[in-house]
């Protein structure tokens, strides 16, 4: 682990083939029959020649317009897609808060599923024991441990995901756009438990639309467009960020 | 070699829990609304094998000279049942699980294995049943029992690999999900569940020799039907068609898997 590197995105890009991603279909086979097509290719990079470095305890934001692949180099860090070309290398535990309660069951209890979602978030069974009062605890839902989460209100179910998703403490946080979830009184404990983190010394990952939560947040920023990094530097970018938009 | 077993120590004890966690979801998901819950589970292959009985060997007049027809039938239904929902699960499971795929990394053969692991459960279950249908017949005991895990063994390695490669085509072909239904039809049929395979033509059987379920069938009936020690020839027959499906099953998974993602 040189220069204290927590996370090394190394000449990373990405492709996608638009043209296979339809998949192979017999209709559009006999439609094209007798048509000389050109096989048009459809390449696209979601990610171009991404050279990022990360240290220990940073709190790095991702700011870009839709579609610049802010997303796609999230889940290249997480593991969830492998690079076309480059490397990434990660020296720690990830939590990705990419989409809360992946893992969820409708069919089955609060209860179960936060064994069921703990051992996807990669927890043990030893883990998810010693921590499940304080589960319950945060997420408010103690007289409902036993209902099967199809009968839950959005917001509930959010605020279960919430409360297994940030019981550890990782050292990487993936936070895809602004964890809003419950009524007011939960998001601000959501919120300050997540500036706990950050002050903590996690290193965090954070991807926003919002020019302005990244600033009040982050101490390094990313801006991307169209795969390609734009500039890495501190909150000054977000201004910059801001002034493209307008000018666009 | 070494490299290798620390690896799968390491995996095991990463995503045991993971696999329970997943194998007894899938137990409450299917037992949840039902009055019977787990007696169907045995009451299922029953049912079956009553019906079939029936159809088989009044209408056809069908029959297996010297043994029990039932117990003969039942036994080529337990395990090819256990093949037929496990491979059919194990099919859609990677395509069924995209949402999480796509969010988290978890290695995605734990999908199919889970779901092969689950229907193995239902499969010991299926087995009392069975013991019970064996008794009632007076087909009676022997020591040769003991070796039947023998072919459970081979069985679940073949329905693994199956399960792996049927995931990984229905990935980029979801029509493997009709085909497959065709093909599991044909599957029964060319497998001798109901009939017996003396009563075909000597060129027709020796080709059916080659399907994996007859032999694991076969290897079955030779022990409780026969009371025998299955001959070194099918101990091999066995083995040879379940670890190289197993294999071929890893092999596909292992280079498509990363391509999974395009194809959400």
């Amino acid at each position: 682990m040189e220069n204290n590197n927590m996370i090394e995105i190394k000449d990373v890009s990405m492709k996608f083939n638009l043209g296979i991603e339809k998949g192979f279909s017999l209709k559009q086979w006999f439609v094209d029959i007798g048509k000389h097509k050109k096989k048009v290719k459809n390449e696209f990079w979601a990610l171009k020649d991404v050279n990022i470095n990360i240290k220990k305890g940073e709190v790095v934001g991702f700011i870009g317009s839709n579609g610049a692949g802010k997303s796609t180099l999230l889940k290249v860090v997480a593991g969830v897609m492998k690079p076309t070309k480059g490397k990434v290398n990660v020296y720690g535990n990830i939590c990705p808060m990419i989409e809360l309660g992946a893992g969820f069951d409708s069919q089955l209890t609060a209860r179960e599923n936060i064994y069921l979602n703990g051992a996807v978030m990669g927890y043990s069974k030893g883990l998810i024991d010693s921590k499940f009062d304080e589960i319950v605890e945060f997420s408010e839902l103690k007289d409902f441990l036993d209902v099967p989460i199809q009968n839950f209100s959005s917001g509930m179910v959010a605020r279960l995901a919430f409360s297994i998703a940030t019981i550890v403490d990782p050292e990487i946080l993936i936070v895809d756009e602004i964890l809003s979830v419950g009524d007011l009184a939960f998001q601000t404990k959501s919120e300050n438990k997540m500036m706990s983190m950050i002050n903590g010394g996690t290193t965090v990952l954070y991807v926003s639309h919002s020019a302005n939560s990244i600033k009040k947040l982050c101490d390094k920023v990313v801006w991307i467009e169209h795969g390609v990094v734009q500039k890495i530097g501190g909150k000054e970018v977000c201004d910059e960020y801001k002034e493209f938009m307008l000018n666009k | 070699m070494k490299k290798v077993i620390n690896n799968l120590k390491y995996v095991y004890k990463k995503y045991s829990f993971l696999l329970e966690q997943l194998v007894s979801r899938d137990f409450k998901v299917k037992y949840k609304r039902s009055v019977l819950g787990i007696v169907w589970s045995l009451l299922y292959p029953v049912l079956m094998m009553t019906v079939m009985a029936i159809v088989f060997s009044n209408v056809f007049k069908f029959s297996t000279p010297g043994v029990s027809y039932l117990a003969y039938l039942l036994i080529g239904l337990t395990y090819f049942n256990y093949f037929s929902e496990a491979s059919n699960l194990a099919m859609s499971s990677v395509v069924g699980n995209f949402s999480l795929i796509n969010k988290v990394y978890i290695p995605k053969y734990i999908f199919p294995l889970s779901k092969c692991l689950f229907v193995g459960i239902n499969f010991l279950l299926t087995l009392i049943p069975l013991y019970v249908v064996i008794i009632a017949t007076g087909t009676g005991l022997c020591w040769q029992h003991i070796l039947l895990p023998y072919s459970f063994i081979c069985l679940f390695l073949f329905t693994v690999g199956m399960g792996f490669i049927l995931s990984t085509i229905s990935v980029f072909l979801r029509d493997m999900f009709y085909i497959y239904g065709i093909i599991i039809t044909v599957w029964t049929y060319l497998t001798p569940i109901m009939y017996d395979i003396k009563m075909l033509n000597p060129t027709f059987a020796f080709v059916l020799k080659f399907n994996p379920l007859y032999q694991f069938i076969n290897f079955a009936r030779t022990i409780i039907l026969y009371h025998n020690t299955p001959t070194l020839g099918q101990f091999a027959g066995c083995a040879v068609s379940a670890i190289i499906v197993f294999l071929l099953g890893i092999f596909i998974f292992k280079k498509k898997q990363d391509k999974f993602i395009y194809y959400v």
